[in-house]
């Protein structure tokens, strides 16, 4: 690995840190926009064309709020928390081939899935630990759903995430990415249909925005955050859902690989992840948009009821098929 | 004969000369004047003789040498009211709360503010005024003013703290947490202290008393056509069912004959004002089961309401269109029929609306058998409106005591029987198509003629009762009036302060998540409901309503 200065650009400018930033940002804009069409609603529309800088702004105001940490709050764990999920989840984006190789530009190494699943278990660990230490019962209601929840999906997560692999052949996210030659959508889409369900239960959407529900538990963990660490808790909410959108499309959408690229294959890529990320968002907020949040028992019910079980059903039934699917990709060649 | 006679002649039977006096002024109004400590045996009698009985209020009035008890309620077939003296300077009176579950916070806010004792009550505390009110000031009392700033003064410099009751924990898994006065999920400041073992709701303790205005005592110190709009002012929402209540009132009072054409305009914008709560609530109760689509959908879909009341009112909420013998607008032809047009939209969309409410899965997971009120508790909480008719009590006030127009237009009582959140919303759904053929029906067949009478400032000596179906249920105004131009007594009993109390019982056992989405299918309105204080209450000012109040309340579930 070469420690020159086009591999720090590369970390802080582009595909890394500021490019990440922004489109989280893009994304937030994008989601609350196409939410309120979907509600009948304006959505945001003064800052910028289109209200496009309506996120920035939204950050930089917060920026210059009171910064309040409570008396009885767990003072070092509630200052490092929203910095440690923010940074937990950026890290974890940087694992993901986003201009076809990853941010530390090379092509991740066999396994970097499973760290990166790991790594994301742990920030959603640190989000709990932030309501806990703010030691307010909403934002302990909020922290304990928040474990309730994590526990229960992130098991079928793993396990629906792991199939895409089985029949890539290799646990590398880049390696997943690059032999999709027909989407793992289209080709599994007994896995691809309930891994969106469980990715909708891992990114508190609606109907499992549970552990931040506003009319019970006023901003569940995030209920004594302000200021900085706010801008920091609700960041890093936008930086999950960018993950959530980039896992997907990485695993069952091809990743930067598109149908069409000529010329320079970098600009293709760019153009097709962001384009994929965002139709992940689609559905993701449509889903959202006609459901009613579900209670902390039901999600919990159905979970270990059916999530589970179909995670394995879904799990064994790609590997009996895995070699009979690699045959069909190798016809679309 | 007739049923009030029926009431007279069975009291009369039963009391022989302990009543002192009948009489029936009004069609299914009937009053009776007791002597002191017989009111608990024509009580005993409405109740073991009558099979619908529920208690309204009480009123209680300060005359010189004593204090008159109205205990108002409603058998079925007419409003009797109970009337008793309680002589000064004892003021001390037997209870009936052991006999009349529901008659526990009534007697409280009499206590309150008159300064009655009701001997055997369970809990006589504070119900309005803060626990630092001064001792021996009665706000309600004649000779009481409001210019007493001095010793208020002090008031404001010690804020109390709510009292808190110890938790009783169970090893410790117990936690308080209290949910307002300032709640995403309240849109009024209320606090409710809720005792939750993990996500279970064990138990809950409500406190009302934070939009205190004193509208009571205000209205005696205002005319009879200024308190038309003060009383609008009782609630926002359904000032119109406030004005039209009131303003019925005071008509009874003077013997004021009611053009048909306003009867009918009274009903359409009644109507609309349903409609327009109605809609309000499902949106909002959208809003806190996490259906933001439906919320947004529901209120694009009332501001067909708002428009047509504002063209026809003058304004969007606060129509102002009531007053004292008539109505104050006309309905131009142009209008009715852009209303007619207006309502067959909302039609349709009530439709979709009630697909959604009856098949979407994730709806029905969190609203069908949830917070359930069964029949028997709710007739004995004595609960009214869309709460009593999902749990399958008839009180639908337009049906059995019709006013306005009600008598002559035809529409349907909305009963449910499962006594669940669900029920409740779709009592209110299905009210809101109920409304529109009613707004239809009365549009179409509008009587002509004037539209309000001149009617005097003063009004003759005498009392009055109106009882209306707000959109959250029965609305009582009782109206005095001593031959002046002043009202003697106003009382206004709002329909959630009945409601209020059957929370408790809906909650226990359901989860964290459930209570604003059962919360919110009562209705609540706690500016109506807080209405009777008189003071200016500054944050610090808090005040309880005691376990033992609801317990009373609740007496019917133990074995």
């Amino acid at each position: 690995m070469n420690f020159d200065t086009s591999f720090f650009l590369r970390i802080l400018v582009f595909p890394g840190f500021l490019f990440l930033l922004f489109l989280a940002l893009f994304c937030d804009w994008f989601e609350r926009k196409i939410m309120a069409r979907m509600q009948n609603r304006m959505g945001p529309s003064y800052t910028g064309p289109l209200g496009i800088l309506q996120p920035l702004a939204d950050y930089i105001k917060l920026l210059t709020k009171e910064d309040i940490t409570p008396a009885h709050a767990e003072r070092p764990l509630f200052v490092l928390t929203p910095i440690v999920s923010f940074s937990l989840f950026m890290l974890s984006i940087f694992y993901f081939p986003i201009d076809g190789a990853n941010v530390f530009s090379n092509g991740g190494f066999e396994g970097d899935l499973l760290f990166v699943l790991a790594l994301v278990t742990f920030a959603h660990f640190t989000l709990f630990l932030s309501g806990w230490s703010s030691s307010n019962p909403y934002s302990g209601i909020g922290a304990v759903r928040i474990l309730t929840q994590f526990i229960g999906y992130d098991i079928p997560l793993m396990i629906l995430a792991v199939a895409p692999a089985l029949i890539a052949g290799s646990l590398s996210l880049a390696k997943i990415a690059s032999t999709q030659i027909v989407p793992y959508a289209l080709l599994i889409p007994w896995v691809f249909v309930p891994f969106m369900l469980v990715l909708q239960a891992e990114l508190e959407e609606d109907p499992f925005d549970i552990p931040n529900a506003e009319t019970e538990i006023v901003a569940g963990y995030g209920t004594e955050f302000s200021g900085r660490k706010f801008a920091f808790i609700s960041l890093s909410k936008d930086v999950q859902i960018v993950f959530g959108a980039v896992l997907t499309v990485c695993l069952f959408f091809g990743g930067p690989y598109g149908p069409i690229m000529f010329g320079s294959p970098n600009i293709w890529f760019i153009i097709w992840f962001i384009l994929k990320v965002l139709v992940v968002i689609v559905i993701l907020e449509f889903v959202e948009a006609v459901c009613a949040r579900l209670r902390i028992d039901h999600i919990v019910r159905a979970n270990w009821r059916f999530m589970a079980p179909i995670a394995v059903l879904s799990f064994a039934l790609t590997v009996l098929y895995s070699p009979l699917g690699r045959s069909l990709m190798e016809v679309f060649r | 004969m007739a049923p009030e006679e029926e009431i007279i002649n069975l009291i009369r039977s039963e009391l022989q000369g302990n009543a002192l006096e009948y009489n029936a002024p009004r069609p299914r109004r009937v009053s009776v004047h007791v002597r002191p400590g017989a009111h608990r045996e024509a009580i005993l009698t409405l109740l073991q003789s009558l099979e619908f009985t529920m208690i309204s209020t009480i009123t209680g009035i300060d005359l010189e040498e004593a204090v008159e008890l109205n205990y108002h309620f409603w058998c079925g077939k007419a409003e009797v009211t109970i009337r008793t003296r309680v002589p000064k300077p004892a003021l001390e009176i037997e209870t009936i709360t052991d006999i009349v579950l529901g008659a526990a916070l009534y007697e409280r806010e009499v206590f309150d503010l008159l300064g009655v004792k009701f001997l055997g009550h369970p809990d006589l505390e504070r119900l309005i005024l803060p626990e630092s009110w001064p001792k021996g000031q009665y706000p309600l009392r004649k000779d009481w003013t409001p210019n007493l700033s001095d010793k208020f003064r002090s008031l404001r410099k010690k804020p109390v703290r709510a009292r808190t009751t110890q938790n009783k924990t169970n090893g410790g898994s117990v936690v308080n947490v209290v949910l307002g006065p300032q709640h995403p999920a309240l849109h009024e400041p209320e606090r409710f202290l809720f005792k939750l073992d993990g996500e279970v709701v064990v138990d809950v303790e409500p406190r009302l008393g934070y939009a205190h205005r004193g509208i009571e005592k205000a209205a005696e110190q205002l005319m009879f056509f200024q308190d038309v709009h003060l009383v609008g002012r009782v609630c926002g929402i359904c000032n119109v069912a406030h004005t039209t209540c009131f303003c019925q009132a005071v008509e009874s009072v003077g013997d004021i004959e009611v053009p048909p054409r306003a009867r009918y305009l009274r009903t359409i914008v009644h109507e609309l004002n349903r409609i327009h709560s109605h809609l309000l609530l499902l949106g909002i109760t959208g809003l806190e089961v996490g259906f933001e689509s439906l919320f947004q959908y529901l209120w694009r879909d009332r501001e067909i309401v708002l428009d047509l009341m504002e063209k026809l009112t003058g304004n969007r909420v606060m129509a102002e269109f009531n007053t004292i013998g008539g109505v104050r607008r006309d309905l131009p032809v142009s209008l009715a029929n852009e209303t007619k047009k207006g309502m067959s939209t909302l039609k349709d969309r009530m439709n979709f609306y009630g697909k959604v409410f009856n098949d979407d899965p994730t709806f029905g997971l969190r609203t069908k058998e949830i917070g359930i009120l069964k029949l028997p508790e709710a007739s004995k909480l004595s609960v009214v409106g869309p709460v009593a008719r999902a749990s399958g009590v008839e009180v639908d006030v337009r049906k059995h005591d019709p006013y306005a127009a009600y008598d002559e237009i035809p529409f349907d009582e909305i009963i449910y029987k499962e006594g669940d959140s669900w029920a409740r919303l779709m009592v209110r759904l299905d009210e809101v198509a109920e409304s529109i053929d009613i707004i239809t029906y009365a549009v179409d067949n509008l009587p002509s003629g004037p539209y309000r009478v001149r009617v005097p400032r003063r009004m003759p000596e005498g009392e009055a009762l109106s009882r209306i179906e707000a959109p959250r249920g029965e609305l009582v105004h009782y109206v005095k009036s001593n031959g002046t131009a002043y009202p003697e007594r106003v009382k206004i009993r709002s329909p959630t302060l009945a409601n209020i109390i059957s929370f408790r019982q809906m909650i226990r056992g359901c989860y964290i998540a459930d209570i604003p989405a059962v919360l919110v299918s009562l209705d609540p309105c706690f500016s109506c409901t807080d209405r009777m204080a008189f003071i200016d209450v500054n944050s610090g000012q808090r005040w309880v309503w005691s376990m033992n109040d609801i317990k009373a309340k609740s007496r019917l579930e133990e074995p």
